[in-house]
C-alpha cells in the first residue's frame, strides 16, 4: 500500500463523508434524520453497554469459578448475533457501493481497507465489539493477569467476526446475482433444511433410543464447535487460565489461521469487485436473434383496475429477482426450522414448549421483515418514480398495488409457516388461526398506512440487487420502532386477552373492533397519498433519482 | 385560430431565492416539431418538468390541448408521453415487461398492450435479448425503450428531455425515424437538446431560454430574420448564405468564453 497516496485518499473520503453529513443538516429532513440517528444510536448503545455488562459479569463468574471453558457459552451467542443480525436487519446495515471507489486511483489494499472500515461501522459490529470488550473486562476483573492475553484473543475473534460477515455478504451476493447460481443456491438451501428436518423423524422412529442418540449427537457436536472460531477462542482462553501457555498459543494460532483463510476468501470477491466485476445477468444471457418480439399478456386479477394489477405484477417480478430480498423473506421459515430442531433435540425448544405461539410469532416476524419494503415503497423504483409522477395513474392505485403485493408475500409466508408448524409440531387450533389472522388484520393495515405516508415523506433509494445500499432512512427506522412498539403492544395484549379470557367471544369482539379501526386508518391514509405525493413530487423525484 | 397544443402564461418557478424560470409564455401549435433550447442551467429541464407534471409551477398557467393542467391533471397526462431526463425506467424488468407495465398504467387493455409492445420492440430493434433486464441495457437501448414506453398509449404530445444525449448514430437514427413518423401522423413533439444540428434538422419551430427567461421563439426562418435584423453579420458560406441554428443560438444567448489559462494542463 502506497501510504503517501492512501492517507490523503482516506482523509478525502472522511472529509467528503463529513461534508455530506453537514450539508444534509441544511434541510429539515436532514435534521430529522440526525435526530433519528441519535435516538437509534442511543438504543444501540444501551444494547451494547447493557450486553457488555451482562456478558462481562458472566465472564467474571466463569473465570472466578474455575470454569473458563464455559466462556464458549458467551462467545457463541456473540458470534451468531454478529453473523445473523446484518441479514435480519438490512435497514440498519450499510455497505459501500464499490463502484463509487473504483473511479479513483486507489490501490487494491487501500480498497480492501476502506471496505473493512465501512463494514466496521455497522450496528452488529459495534454491538459485537462492545460485548467482547465486556467479556474481556470481566475476565480481567476475575484474574487481572489474564487481561492482556484475553484482550488479544478476543480482538482476533472480533476480527474473524468482522471478516466473516463481510465474506458471507460478498459471496451470497455473488451467488444470488445470477439466475443459475441463484437456483443452485436455493436447491442447496432447501436440501439443507430438509436434511435438518429428517433428523427429527429418524430419531422419533427409534423411540426411547432418541435420548441416547441425542447424547451421541452432543458428543459429536462438542468437538465440532470446539474447532469453530467461538470454540477455539474459548479454548485458548481456558488454556491461558490454566497456565498452559504452549497450548494456548497453538489454539490461538488456529484462530489466526481462520482470520487468514476468511480474509483470503473475502479477498477473492474483493479482487473481482476491484477489477470492475459486473454481477448482472447480461453476460450470461445469449443473444437469441429472434425475428419477432413475443410479449406475454399482463396479469389478470378479477375486480381490480388495470393500473393496480400492473403494479402488483411489477412488484412481484421485482421481488422474485432480488436474491437478498428473497433471503430476507425466508428468514422466518428458517427460524421456525431452527426452533423446531431445538424442540426435537429435547432442549428448551420453542415449538415444544409453546407450540401454539409458533404461528403468531412467526407471522409477526414476517410482517416485521416486510416493513423494510412497506416503509420505503418507492426505494427500489429509484428514478422510476418519475414515471409514476408523469403517468395518469393515481398514487392511491399505485400504493394499493404495492400494498397488495406485499400482503401477498405475507400471506404466502403465513401459509408456509402454518404448514411448517403443522408438520413439525401440530396443526394450529382454529382459535389460534383466527387470533393470528385477526392480529395480522390489525397490525398489517396500520403498518401499511404508516408505510404509505413514510414512503412519501421520507423516501430513500435502495438497490434490490445487492445487500448494500438497502439502508432505509433513519427517520423511517425510528418511526418503525415506535409504530411496532405500539402495534405489537396492543396486538399482544389483545391476543393474551383472547387466548386466556373466560369470555372468549368478548375478547374476539375487541379484536374485531381493533381490526375495523386499523382498516379505517388505512383507508384514511390511502385517501391522502395523492395530495401528499403531489405536494412532495419534487422531493420524491430528487431523492429517488440520486 | 386552432387551440395550441401547449400554451403557458407567465410560467414561473422559484427554488427559494433562485428564480429558475420566470414569466415564460410559450405557444406550440398542434403538429409542430418544437425545439426548446438554452445553455446549461437556463431553465429547460425545469420548464419541461412543469409541462409534464413532474414539478408544480410557483405561478402561471399551463394549458395542454386547451385543458388547464392544474384542473385536468389526469386527463392531460393521458394525452401526453414523456421521456424525462432520467428516463424513469424500472431496471429489474425486461423490456417487454416494462412496456406491458406502462401500457396497463395508461389504461390500455392486456391484448392491445401486448400487441403494441411487440411492435415497438421490433421497431426499436430491442428483440434480440428478450430476457435481458433493463438495468443491463446499453444507454442507447434504454433511450429507445424509454421512447417506446412514452408512445405506447398513442399520445398527442410527446415531451423529450435530451433524447439524443449519449446515443450513437444507429440508435439516434431509430429515434428520429420514430419521431418523424409521429409528426407525419399529426402529433406534437416538444424536445430539449444540446445537439443543435439535430434540432435544426428536425424541428420546424424553436424557443430559446436563457437565465430563466424566454429570449426567442418562432420558426427557424423567423429567428434568422429577427437576429439578422438586429445585427447583420458575416454568414458562413457553407450554410448556404443562411445563419445556422448554432449561430442564431450564440447570438441570442451571447457566447461566453473563459479567459483563464490552465498552464498546468499539457
Amino acid at each position: 500500500m502506497n501510504s503517501s497516496t492512501f492517507r490523503p485518499q482516506l482523509r478525502a473520503i472522511a472529509q467528503v463523508r463529513w461534508r455530506m453529513f453537514t450539508h444534509s443538516l441544511r434541510t429539515t429532513k436532514g435534521a430529522v434524520e440526525l435526530f433519528s440517528r441519535i435516538v437509534i444510536s442511543a438504543v444501540i448503545a444501551f444494547g451494547g453497554f447493557g450486553g457488555a455488562i451482562l456478558l462481562g459479569g458472566a465472564a467474571w463468574y466463569f473465570v472466578s469459578h474455575q470454569k473458563p471453558e464455559s466462556l464458549a457459552l458467551l462467545l457463541w451467542p456473540v458470534f451468531l448475533f454478529w453473523q445473523m443480525f446484518p441479514l435480519m436487519a438490512t435497514a440498519l446495515t450499510e455497505t459501500i457501493d464499490s463502484s463509487d471507489l473504483l473511479r479513483f486511483p486507489m490501490d487494491y489494499r487501500a480498497y480492501v481497507l476502506v471496505r473493512l472500515i465501512y463494514g466496521a461501522l455497522d450496528p452488529a459490529t459495534v454491538l459485537g465489539s462492545l460485548w467482547l470488550v465486556g467479556i474481556t473486562l470481566g475476565i480481567g476483573w476475575a484474574r487481572p493477569s489474564l487481561l492482556p492475553m484475553a484482550a488479544l484473543v478476543l480482538f482476533v475473534f472480533g476480527v474473524v467476526n468482522l471478516l466473516l460477515t463481510q465474506m458471507i455478504f460478498a459471496w451470497v451476493e455473488r451467488w444470488l446475482a445470477q439466475r443459475r447460481t441463484r437456483e443452485v443456491f436455493a436447491v442447496l438451501f432447501f436440501i439443507a433444511l430438509l436434511g435438518v428436518q429428517l433428523i427429527g423423524p429418524v430419531l422419533s422412529r427409534y423411540g426411547d433410543r432418541s435420548n441416547v442418540a441425542f447424547r451421541q449427537i452432543g458428543q459429536v457436536a462438542n468437538p465440532i464447535q470446539s474447532v469453530l472460531p467461538p470454540g477455539i477462542a474459548a479454548i485458548a482462553l481456558a488454556n491461558v487460565a490454566s497456565n498452559k501457555v504452549g497450548q494456548a498459543l497453538v489454539t490461538f494460532s488456529f484462530l489466526l489461521l481462520y482470520a487468514v483463510v476468511i480474509l483470503r476468501l473475502l479477498g477473492i470477491r474483493l479482487r473481482a469487485q476491484y477489477r470492475g466485476e459486473n454481477l448482472s445477468e447480461a453476460g450470461v444471457i445469449p443473444s437469441q436473434r429472434v425475428g419477432h418480439a413475443f410479449v406475454a399478456l399482463g396479469w389478470r386479477i378479477p375486480g381490480l383496475p388495470g393500473d393496480v394489477i400492473a403494479v402488483v405484477e411489477k412488484e412481484f417480478r421485482y421481488l422474485a429477482r432480488s436474491g437478498p430480498v428473497l433471503l430476507t423473506f425466508i428468514t422466518p421459515i428458517v427460524m421456525l426450522f431452527v426452533f423446531g430442531l431445538g424442540g426435537r433435540a429435547g432442549s428448551a425448544g420453542f415449538l415444544q414448549h409453546w407450540p401454539q405461539l409458533a404461528l403468531p410469532v412467526g407471522a409477526s416476524y414476517s410482517l416485521l421483515l416486510l416493513t423494510n419494503l412497506i416503509y420505503n415503497n418507492f426505494g427500489p423504483d429509484g428514478g422510476g418514480i418519475q414515471f409514476f409522477l408523469a403517468s395518469p395513474a393515481s398514487f392511491r392505485h399505485v400504493m394499493m398495488g404495492k400494498n397488495l403485493a406485499h400482503m401477498g408475500v405475507l400471506l404466502i409466508e403465513v401459509l408456509v409457516l402454518t404448514i411448517g408448524v403443522s408438520v413439525m409440531s401440530r396443526p394450529p387450533t382454529s382459535l389460534m388461526l383466527l387470533i393470528t389472522f385477526t392480529a395480522l388484520l390489525f397490525a398489517a393495515p396500520i403498518n401499511l398506512a404508516a408505510g404509505n405516508l413514510l414512503s412519501l415523506y421520507s423516501p430513500k433509494k435502495t438497490e434490490f440487487g445487492t445487500f448494500g445500499r438497502q439502508r432505509a432512512s433513519q427517520t423511517t427506522v425510528l418511526a418503525s420502532f415506535a409504530i411496532q412498539a405500539l402495534v405489537f403492544g396492543i396486538a399482544g395484549m389483545a391476543m393474551f386477552a383472547a387466548f386466556y379470557s373466560p369470555h372468549l367471544g368478548l375478547a374476539l369482539l375487541s379484536f374485531f373492533a381493533l381490526d375495523g379501526t386499523a382498516l379505517l386508518i388505512y383507508v384514511l391514509a390511502l385517501g391522502r397519498v395523492d395530495a401528499v405525493a403531489s405536494r412532495r413530487a419534487e422531493l420524491l423525484a430528487t431523492e429517488l433519482s440520486k | 385560430m386552432d387551440t395550441p397544443a401547449i400554451a403557458t402564461t407567465n410560467l414561473t418557478r422559484s427554488f427559494g431565492d433562485l428564480v429558475a424560470v420566470q414569466d415564460v409564455n410559450l405557444c406550440v401549435a398542434s403538429g409542430q416539431f418544437f425545439g426548446f433550447l438554452g445553455p446549461n442551467g437556463a431553465g429547460k429541464s425545469t420548464t419541461i418538468k412543469m409541462l409534464t407534471g413532474l414539478l408544480a409551477p410557483t405561478s402561471g398557467k399551463i394549458q395542454i390541448l386547451g385543458l388547464d393542467f392544474a384542473e385536468h391533471t389526469v386527463e392531460v397526462k393521458r394525452q401526453i408521453g414523456v421521456v424525462p431526463e432520467g428516463l424513469a425506467l424500472f431496471g429489474r424488468l425486461t423490456g417487454a415487461e416494462y412496456l406491458t407495465f406502462v401500457g396497463r398504467m395508461y389504461g390500455l387493455d392486456r391484448e392491445t398492450t401486448a400487441k403494441r409492445a411487440a411492435e415497438l420492440l421490433e421497431f426499436m430493434q430491442l428483440v434480440d435479448q428478450p430476457k435481458k433486464l433493463v438495468t443491463d441495457y446499453s444507454h442507447g437501448m434504454q433511450k429507445k425503450l424509454a421512447l417506446a414506453a412514452a408512445v405506447i398509449h398513442g399520445p398527442k404530445i410527446l415531451f423529450l428531455d435530451e433524447p439524443f444525449e449519449g446515443v450513437d448514430a444507429i440508435a439516434a437514427g431509430t429515434l428520429k425515424a420514430m419521431l418523424q413518423r409521429m409528426i407525419a401522423r399529426g402529433a406534437t413533439i416538444f424536445l430539449t437538446s444540446h445537439v443543435l444540428e439535430i434540432v435544426e434538422r428536425l424541428c420546424s419551430h424553436v424557443a430559446i431560454i436563457d437565465r430563466g427567461q424566454l429570449v426567442a421563439q418562432g420558426s427557424l426562418e423567423e429567428l434568422r430574420t429577427g437576429v439578422t435584423a438586429q445585427a447583420p453579420a458575416v454568414v458562413n458560406p457553407q450554410s448556404g448564405g443562411k445563419l445556422t441554428l448554432e449561430e442564431i443560438f450564440l447570438r441570442v444567448v451571447g457566447g461566453r468564453s473563459s479567459e483563464q489559462e490552465l498552464s498546468w494542463l499539457g
